[in-house]
């Protein structure tokens, strides 16, 4: 006859039942659909951030190449140049804005409640960033589109379309970091904005969206070769424009323009990977006292 | 009940587990200086103490948002610091402040919470409609959170934190900053909750009526530490059957302090401000009045009355602050 026990077992006592958790992914997914949800409720908030890109490609970029009538360096024709060169604006200005999210959400108490939750902290900040990627993504797409129908020749293989996506999502990885670093760091969404043209738009003038880097000082180009924007663009060009490797021999100057990108990538996935860790423990500082 | 719930009731390890719980935060304030209490499961336990007495400190280290300086904290068993994310898996907090999205509607607010704490979407769906009749949220639930009145955002927050049927529920000051009806309206919500599901309840507040009227065991905190726990009724009772009020404009702390030489107020009579308040244990409250009198303390007001909680609250805090 067995005997039924009338205490609990000592191993009830010691291995306390987890309530349910969701998976990571599945995490991931509620988080990165709550920032749409937030960003993006109203048509107006979907349509804005195309303004942008389209404005660029079919206006200021025909109206700069008209100025500037001869071959952008490398062979591409000015517009064509310029409006690749917009991605290191477009992308940048992106981030910067999506951090304000950030803020807001640590102002009006919403992240108590993100924090109270049986997740990854860090899970948070990537979500946030899954958000971001999506529309640089959106707004690189209506820019180049926008460009190739304005009549810019891209002249884009397999291979070239994986370094210019490839760049593209590194770049957005990296500026998001940079944008969440600053909006944790940051106690007010006034002092955060002051600070955008400082991170989304001075590199962009020094990294060859306008003009090659050679045509810096000395000094500034040499600054220019270090900055992830610089990188970025070079890459983009190389995959969608016909010789476009100009912008890569510029920062390495070496002949082999495969490996110049490779450097390059792997410039800007090193800056990718260390900002994005460092965001994430600065978020988890920032959230826990 | 439900199978979670069920499984909860079974459980006799302690709910929520405090040991020597201390916090020391950068330049050396000691918010919180070494704690310990239990609560047991189906208990509504209050955490109640004078801004600034380490009760929102308290309720952050339990909640996993401030990383304890020493000490131990276990819900449901789980250690706050070891494993902190399945410490916050048995566990939702009601904020003192509101922390809804406000842009999104109820029914997505909640929606959201289950999502996080790992709840099916059809047990979801059954359980923010359950929530929502319950709460008299059911015509509003449907709306942006921005379009909703005080008491109405307040009733969907603790609604939200049910989502996930927690065993271990936290409310950090949830009647702070609403207007009288609202407050009355939801301390007749939140102490039905215990009777609709048996959880545990965590609950600070600074309204001695709430805390007594909702807690089952209150902890009165001051300057860091636990000063008073024990059950309402208990705490009361250690001031006797009868008080003595007594105004006194002119040095109440020398009135005291004569009261006290000729053995007419013992160590548990305090002043707070210009109001002396005298347990008279035993003795006749009349004979006591009549004692003062003789002393030629003069009182602008004398009264007589039973002790409430805020006469506990005031002798284990306001003393020891006007001391």
């Amino acid at each position: 006859m067995t005997a039924i026990p009338t205490a609990p077992a000592e191993a009830a006592l010691t291995s306390p039942r987890p309530a349910a958790r969701p998976h990571r992914l599945a995490t991931w997914a509620t988080l990165a659909g709550r920032r749409v949800m937030l960003s993006a409720h109203t048509p107006r908030e979907v349509l804005a951030p195309l303004v942008t890109p389209l404005l660029f490609a079919l206006v200021i970029a025909p109206a700069l190449a008209k100025m500037i009538p001869h071959a952008g360096p490398g062979g591409a024709d000015y517009s064509t140049f310029v409006i690749v060169g917009t991605v290191g604006l477009l992308i940048p200005l992106t981030c910067t804005f999506a951090g304000i999210g950030v803020i807001v959400d640590r102002a009006s108490g919403a992240r108590r409640e993100l924090l109270a939750a049986p997740i990854s902290r860090s899970l948070i900040v990537l979500g946030n960033m899954a958000v971001a990627i999506t529309v640089s993504l959106l707004q690189v797409a209506a820019l180049i589109a926008a460009g190739w129908l304005r009549g810019s020749h891209f002249h884009a293989t397999p291979a070239g379309a994986g370094w210019f996506i490839g760049a593209v999502l590194t770049f957005t990885v990296f500026m998001y970091a940079v944008a969440e670093i600053l909006a944790n760091r940051i106690p007010t969404q006034e002092e955060y904005v002051g600070l955008t043209p400082v991170v989304a738009i001075l590199p962009w003038f020094l990294a060859g969206s306008l003009f090659p880097i050679t045509a810096l000082p000395g000094w500034l180009a040499s600054v220019a070769r270090v900055l992830p924007t610089t990188h970025t663009l070079a890459l983009l060009r190389y995959g969608v424009l016909n010789r476009g490797g100009a912008g890569l021999h510029d920062i390495w100057g070496i002949s082999n323009t495969t490996a110049d990108a490779a450097l390059s990538l792997l410039v800007l996935a090193g800056w990718a990977v260390l900002i994005t860790a460092a965001s994430i423990r600065v978020f988890q500082r920032s959230a826990v006292s | 009940m439900s199978a979670r719930l069920r499984a909860v009731s079974n459980d006799t390890r302690p709910a929520v587990e405090v040991r020597g719980l201390r916090k020391t935060y950068p330049g050396g304030l000691e918010a919180v200086r070494g704690i310990d209490f239990q609560v047991a499961p189906g208990e509504v336990f209050g955490l109640l103490g004078p801004n600034g007495a380490g009760k929102s400190t308290t309720i952050g280290m339990l909640t996993t948002t401030i990383k304890p300086t020493s000490g131990s904290a276990r819900l449901a068993g789980f250690d706050v610091a070891r494993d902190p994310v399945a410490a916050r898996s048995v566990s939702s907090v009601v904020f003192q402040e509101p922390v809804l999205d406000k842009a999104l509607t109820g029914r997505r607010n909640l929606d959201l919470h289950a999502r996080l704490w790992g709840i099916p979407p059809s047990a979801a769906d059954r359980k923010i409609t359950e929530l929502a009749a319950a709460f008299g949220l059911s015509e509003v639930i449907g709306r942006p959170v921005d379009s909703l009145s005080g008491g109405q955002r307040r009733r969907l927050e603790i609604a939200r934190a049910l989502v996930s049927e927690p065993r271990v529920l936290f409310l950090d000051e949830p009647t702070v900053g609403l207007d009288t009806r609202i407050r009355y309206e939801l301390l007749d919500l939140i102490s039905g909750l215990r009777g609709r599901t048996g959880m545990t309840t965590v609950l600070t507040t600074h309204y001695l009526d709430e805390a007594e009227r909702l807690c089952d065991r209150i902890a009165v905190m001051h300057q860091g530490t636990i000063v008073a726990l024990d059950r309402p009724g208990t705490l009361l009772a250690g001031l006797g059957a009868e008080l003595v009020e007594l105004r006194v404009e002119q040095d109440p702390a020398a009135a005291l302090a004569a009261m006290r030489a000729h053995g007419l107020a013992a160590g548990d009579a305090f002043a707070v401000g210009s109001t002396l308040t005298v347990p008279v244990g035993s003795r006749p409250a009349r004979d006591t009045i009549a004692a003062i009198a003789d002393l030629g303390i003069h009182a602008e007001a004398v009264t007589t009355r039973k002790p409430t909680l805020d006469d506990v609250y005031l002798q284990l805090t306001g003393s020891r602050l006007a001391a």
